[in-house]
């Protein structure tokens, strides 16, 4: 891997492809790129201006690549170091001109490198193909067949639900920001190829730079519009230029994919704590192109992402317990790049219907408030209100960066409802949270890491867990009707024999090595505490609600329900 | 031209903003539900219907909570997200303790909305006696304009971001108010009044970190600062309300002689719930609650509270 040209892999450009009028926005992007990187290189500039802050964002830069290149042995990096050492050196001589010029040459080196490509031929073959090799490692015997045949059963296995049509046409309006929950690696390719399925423009996203480490996924993610994110710059400058860039790339009307969680969720759980990072650039692209008189409405579309499975769950739970949520950001190592994980993943879903379900959910303007099908923003009442009365004083839009801030914070918490109601319950997650709550009645009073200790230590019989899962679903049912969470089909359809024992079967299929629970003379055993507490994660917020009327359920669901917030 | 500063509610916490607003050179219109004349001598403009609001930039919201949620919504109708809306209640909804401007921001389509509060007292504010104040609100120019709205040499208006904060220190302060009231009437000497202010701004404390509020804003204005006019005898209606019913006086009499609406019994209740739920300890808030439904007499009480382990401060 270490081996691999960290340079994009690109098509030759014998045939570039001319988009026609009717291809999304995105087709365009190329022809763009370099006025997309002057223009945030301005901002930057316009930023640091004044010559002592030029000064320290480059001591800063200095410092924190130096830190970071000192650490990498390898031949570029220590060209590179020799570089920022002769900034760092010469920093305090240089004139202001000087200042300013260095300064503009690393953020335009910074900007490019963050700088995305679209290539709609790329985009073109994975659409085709992606689906067909994704279906084929599901089911290998039938390869050719696959391949061949594009679509397939991933339709079948990748469900997608909520407003689509609405969502469709307000992006013909507006910029849509997606902003979707982050559980694995999986999610953008799932998520790419449901927008593709739905008609739904394809969209610029951010992905860190570990996963262009991968040969295959780095072609992909270089070729169709994602920008790069390298977490381990810590330079100041590096992120303000990722906020600009995104601001700009919003500006101008792309759809853009953000993952507001930053990684993906380490304890299952569904995010609560959302700072948006760069998705609340939204609220300046609004407020930007209204003080410039361009009437473009900006649209927050929430997405959760449930799997029955997730690829590196272990992985995850166990970075979360071992970190307790200090989370490592970088994991190169887990089961998203080792493929016969893959094949096995794709491989144990027979019989729970749907792996994986994409629900969107009702899109917002950046202030939090509804919008209709046309995509005009709803006063709590119902009445259209105009946008611009949020960031204009006295009928004049402006930009105030201390203003949106206050905006974007509160579009944190509009988020993290939305993702609370929008959560769809697998099968896996509702068997895990009742077995979890049994070792909870049956560990009263004992800190986390204590009860994980219990390995097959709790046994339910066969016939006493299913009442159970009968009733918790049907809790759960009620709470979908009123509107406060989702279940999947499968979950709300079949008998709670058929989930128990379709839940049974993926989970001895795939996490082999370390079974969930076992199965032993009539009762199920909790094996592996560490994953059922992973997947009835996503269960939490709802513990207490789901919870028999018994005392002691309802004291195992208060103990859940203040389990650690942290995702 | 600069646009008017509004004011919904005509009770004397609202008149007295109106009047110091005009005393700032403002145009001010005042909303009641009922019909009403303006004080002799001021230019507030006063009427009955809310969509006269509209042309005001900044909306003062000096309304009792239990009104709260139903003229949110009918002021709702006539705002949108430039209107800037400062609320002055010291009540909270529900056991969860929502907060006056989360309900505004989630009822109204305004999102600019902050709290006002501290040691601001109606007589004092409609005067002119010098005082401070302060404004929580996330967003700048809501502070900007709150201060330019009825800030000045006799008024010295402070802002902060921890809005939450501002309002459960506002609400809770009222609380200790109340008892402090209660207190005075049966003869406590300063040095139990001393214990009763301090534990009840720590119980105030603790439920406002719990809320999300920060605790250095318990310790300014918006909670000691508060505080400490409370003891000094402001004549705050809360305290005037404690010690109306430490004379036996019923709820409603209690209320007339206070002579604004004070949020007691209902707010102690409240409080009290979101304690157990949230697994905390609020004995203060709880000791009234029982002391308003007359579960408790104001002695036993007092020996209940003092009994209680003293624990490391």
């Amino acid at each position: 891997m270490k081996l691999l040209p960290t340079r994009p892999l690109r098509l030759p450009r014998l045939r570039t492809y001319v988009p026609r009028p009717e291809d999304p926005k995105i087709f365009w992007f190329n022809s763009e790129r370099a006025d997309i990187v002057d223009e945030v290189v301005r901002r930057i500039m316009e930023r640091y201006d004044a010559e002592e802050s030029a000064e320290l964002a480059l001591n800063d830069a200095a410092y924190h690549e130096i830190l970071r290149l000192e650490a990498d042995k390898s031949e570029g990096a220590r060209r590179k170091l020799d570089y920022w050492r002769g900034i760092l050196r010469r920093v305090g001589r240089m004139s202001v001109e000087g200042k300013h010029e260095t300064l503009r040459e690393v953020s335009h080196a910074m900007a490019k490198d963050v700088a995305g490509n679209f290539d709609p031929r790329v985009y073109h073959f994975a659409s085709r193909f992606l689906p067909g090799m994704l279906t084929a490692a599901m089911n290998p015997s039938n390869i050719l067949q696959h391949v061949v045949g594009g679509g397939g059963r991933l339709d079948g296995l990748v469900a997608s639900e909520g407003p689509i049509d609405k969502i469709r046409h307000i992006s013909r309006r507006g910029t849509v920001v997606l902003v979707p929950t982050h559980s694995s690696n999986l999610d953008s390719i799932a998520l790419g190829w449901v927008l593709f399925r739905e008609g739904l423009s394809p969209m610029v996203y951010g992905a860190g730079k570990n996963l262009f480490t991968n040969p295959i996924i780095s072609f992909f993610m270089h070729n169709l519009g994602a920008y790069r994110v390298d977490r381990r710059v810590k330079a100041a400058i590096y992120k303000e230029i990722l906020k600009a860039y995104s601001c700009v790339v919003l500006e101008r009307g792309y759809h853009s994919l953000f993952f507001p969680g930053g990684t993906r969720s380490r304890s299952g759980a569904i995010e609560s704590h959302l700072k948006l990072g760069l998705a609340g650039t939204g609220v300046e692209a609004f407020a930007r192109n209204r003080a410039r008189g361009i009437d473009r409405p900006v649209y927050f579309v929430p997405a959760t992402i449930n799997y029955a499975l997730v690829l590196e769950a272990e992985t995850l739970i166990e970075d979360y317990l071992k970190e307790e949520g200090r989370a490592r950001y970088i994991i190169e190592d887990d089961e998203f790049s080792r493929i016969e994980r893959w094949v096995s993943f794709f491989n144990k879903f027979r019989g729970l219907e749907s792996v994986c379900v994409i629900r969107f959910g009702e899109p917002f303007d950046p202030f939090g408030n509804h919008v209709d099908e046309q995509g005009n923003s709803l006063a709590p009442d119902g009445r259209m209100i105009d946008p611009a009365t949020y960031v204009s004083r006295r009928g004049t839009p402006s930009v105030d960066a201390r203003r949106d801030a206050a905006y974007t914070r509160a579009l944190g918490k509009v988020l993290a409802e939305a993702y609370q109601r929008e959560t769809v319950v697998m099968p896996t997650q509702l068997v895990a949270h009742v077995m979890f709550r049994r070792l909870v009645r049956a560990t009263p009073g004992l800190d986390l890491f204590a009860r994980l200790r219990h390995r097959g230590d709790i046994a339910v019989p066969y016939e006493e867990l299913t009442a159970e899962l009968g009733q918790t679903r049907d809790r759960l049912l009620q709470l979908e009707a009123a509107g406060k969470v989702h279940v999947s089909n499968f979950v709300r359809r079949q008998p709670p024999g058929n989930i128990l024992d379709g839940v049974l079967a993926t989970w001895a299929g795939y996490h082999s090595a370390r079974q969930v629970v076992r199965v032993q003379s009539g009762s199920i055993l909790a094996e592996d505490p560490n994953l059922l507490l992973f997947y009835q994660n996503r269960l939490r917020p709802f513990a207490i609600a789901i919870a028999g009327d018994d005392e002691a359920d309802q004291i195992a669901a208060r103990e859940i329900a203040g389990m650690e917030q942290r995702a | 031209m600069s646009p008017p500063v509004a004011v919904v509610g005509g009770g004397s916490f609202g008149r007295s903003l109106a009047r110091a607003a005009c005393r700032t050179g403002q145009r001010v219109i005042l909303w009641s539900r009922q019909e009403r004349r303006p004080d002799a001598g001021e230019s507030v403009t006063t009427t009955t219907r809310l969509p006269d609001l509209a042309e005001a930039e900044l909306v003062f919201f000096a309304v009792p909570s239990p009104h709260v949620a139903g003229l949110a919504d009918e002021l709702g109708h006539s705002l949108d997200g430039s209107h800037l809306l400062v609320h002055v209640s010291r009540g909270l909804l529900g056991a969860e303790l929502a907060t006056v401007s989360e309900v505004l921001g989630s009822r109204t389509p305004c999102r600019r909305v902050g709290a006002l509060a501290g040691p601001l007292v109606a007589k004092n504010l409609a005067d002119g006696h010098p005082g401070g104040a302060i404004i929580g609100s996330a967003f700048p120019e809501v502070i900007e304009a709150v201060s330019d709205a009825i800030g000045g040499t006799s008024l010295r208006v402070y802002g902060t971001d921890d809005v939450v904060g501002v309002e459960i220190a506002s609400a809770l302060v009222g609380l200790v108010g109340l008892a402090l009231g209660y207190a005075l009437r049966l003869g406590m000497g300063p040095g139990t009044l001393a214990v009763l202010a301090t534990r009840g701004l720590a119980e105030a404390t603790r439920v406002g970190e719990v809320r999300g509020g920060l605790a250095r804003t318990f310790a300014g204005l918006a909670g000691a600062g508060d505080l400490i006019a409370a003891v000094a005898g402001d004549g705050r209606p809360e305290v005037e309300f404690g010690r109306a019913l430490a004379e036996g006086l019923d709820l409603r009499a209690a209320a007339e002689r206070a002579g604004a609406y004070v949020e007691g019994a209902a707010l102690a209740a409240q409080v009290a719930a979101f304690g157990r739920l949230a697994g905390i300890e609020v004995p203060l808030s709880v000791g009234i609650a029982k002391l308003m439904s007359g579960e408790l007499s104001a002695e036993q009480l007092a020996e209940a509270l003092m009994a209680r382990p003293a624990k490391r401060e």
